[in-house]
């Protein structure tokens, strides 16, 4: 018994330590990690957010890369649900809100307005990142067709997969944002978004909604920020 | 007998309280940083992409993509700010000019018999190492945070891929470089010289 005992202490030691570890990870690895991370996010995101919105140059285009640097196989399909299959034909976009002079168009339409395109760094918030060509109309050039009002700050998308995101207006009115319908010099496939979509290399890729039927200027976000900020994700999200 | 001795001969090596507070907040600010990147890399490993290696839930922190960005986003002022900190107090101070290696360390290492001097060289050597390491963690990651804001970071690696396997190496990199550390001060000043950087 005697001899046993040393032994049997130090096994309880050895729990001791063990469960003091796993009482650790449980508070950072667990689920009280999730509640801790959003603490952590709640003291943090405003100070990030103001950080990189002084960073962010709203009229200044990000250096572009030659047809060369294009990584065709790098652009990855992401989406959350369905890709849905919209008639260009019968497709509008409807831009209202806050403007005064709200506005449903046609691809046709759309395609009459100044082509810009650029080559880019399209940059995912899982890490990858790939360089595309992206082609389309200036999201500002359809912005002044509505004539915002004061008021409006934010802007949302809608999606016709239900995908919704909300940007701020700086960067929307970015030179090298755009309601794109080219992807590589190629008409825009389905899968990157077509028949519209939002391209930008000031912000991460879940910010950029694929199948945008709906722009919305806004006063103030609304409790809903997009599908991904709804879920944890940070609503910023600048390059 | 013999150790209380000792102590009375040599006194316990002292830290400045800078010093201390630097390399507890560095220690946190690294396994902060390190357990949240390690999260966000396993949203898309950089080798092998999304048929890569992840890394088990042990090294992670946040608990998914978005809280991993959480704390690496929010640590990241925490490992920055006090490296910040640290390198003004040095520089002020000028203690910059005898607490990291010299050439007189690389003679030593070269020329010396004295094994003791040997190990003390390589240990200056070692820890003076990994502040390159941690400035080469920040300016990876500040050319991957804000790559539209800072493209010449990326251009300065060559690639993005490129800068996000320098990003990731400083990982491996700064857990090599700490163990050599903490077992090269063992080795020249036994727990005696590990405690007096710690309290």
């Amino acid at each position: 018994m005697d001899l046993l005992q040393p032994r049997h202490r130090l096994l309880r030691r050895r729990f001791l330590q063990l469960s003091g570890l796993s009482g650790i990870s449980l508070v950072l690895g667990g689920c009280g990690s999730n509640l801790f991370a959003e603490t952590v996010n709640d003291a943090f995101e405003p100070l990030n957010q103001r950080v990189e919105t002084l960073l962010f140059k709203p009229q200044t285009p990000v250096p572009e890369f030659p047809p060369s640097a294009i990584e065709p196989e790098a652009l990855l399909i992401n989406s959350f649900g369905e890709t849905p299959r919209l008639n260009p034909a019968t497709f509008r976009l409807v831009i209202d809100g806050e403007v005064n002079n709200p506005l449903s168009l046609s691809m046709d339409e759309i395609r009459r307005m100044p082509l810009t395109s650029m080559i880019i760094r399209h940059v995912c918030v899982e890490g990858w990142a790939a360089i595309v060509q992206w082609g389309g109309v200036r999201l500002r050039d359809l912005v002044q067709l509505v004539q915002p009002k004061n008021s409006a700050r934010y802007v949302y998308f809608q999606s016709a997969d239900g995908y919704s995101e909300s940007w701020d207006l700086d960067s929307v009115l970015h030179p090298q944002t755009l309601m794109a319908y080219q992807k590589n010099d190629r008409p825009l496939p389905v899968d990157n978004g077509a028949p519209l979509r939002l391209a930008s290399p000031v912000k991460l890729g879940y910010k950029q909604s694929k199948w945008v039927t709906r722009i919305t200027l806004v006063n103030e976000l609304m409790p809903s920020k997009g599908y991904w900020e709804d879920r944890g994700y940070e609503w910023y999200a600048g390059l | 007998m013999t150790s209380t001795s000792a102590k009375r001969s040599r006194p316990a090596p002292k830290q400045a309280i800078q010093a201390k507070l630097f390399h507890s907040l560095n220690i946190i600010g690294l396994i902060l940083m390190t357990t949240s990147g390690l999260q966000i890399y396993n949203a898309n490993p950089v080798f092998g992409g999304r048929g890569g290696w992840p890394f088990p839930d042990l090294f992670l922190l946040g608990g998914g993509l978005a809280n991993g960005r959480h704390w690496h986003f929010a640590a990241m002022w925490l490992f920055s700010l006090n490296l910040l900190g640290y390198g003004v107090y040095i520089l002020l101070t000028r203690r910059w000019k005898q607490r990291f290696a010299s050439s007189a360390d690389l003679k030593a290492l070269k020329a010396s018999q004295n094994e003791k001097r040997k190990t003390y060289a390589w240990h200056r050597l070692v820890y003076t190492a990994i502040i390159p390491i941690l400035l080469l963690a920040i300016l990876s990651g500040m050319g991957m945070y804000k790559p539209a804001q800072f493209p010449w970071i990326v251009d300065l690696f060559g690639s993005w891929q490129a800068l996000r396997v320098v990003h990731f190496i400083t990982v491996p990199t700064v857990v090599v470089f700490s163990l050599a550390h903490s077992l090269l001060g063992l080795k020249v000043g036994t727990m005696r010289l590990v405690r007096s950087i710690f309290w």
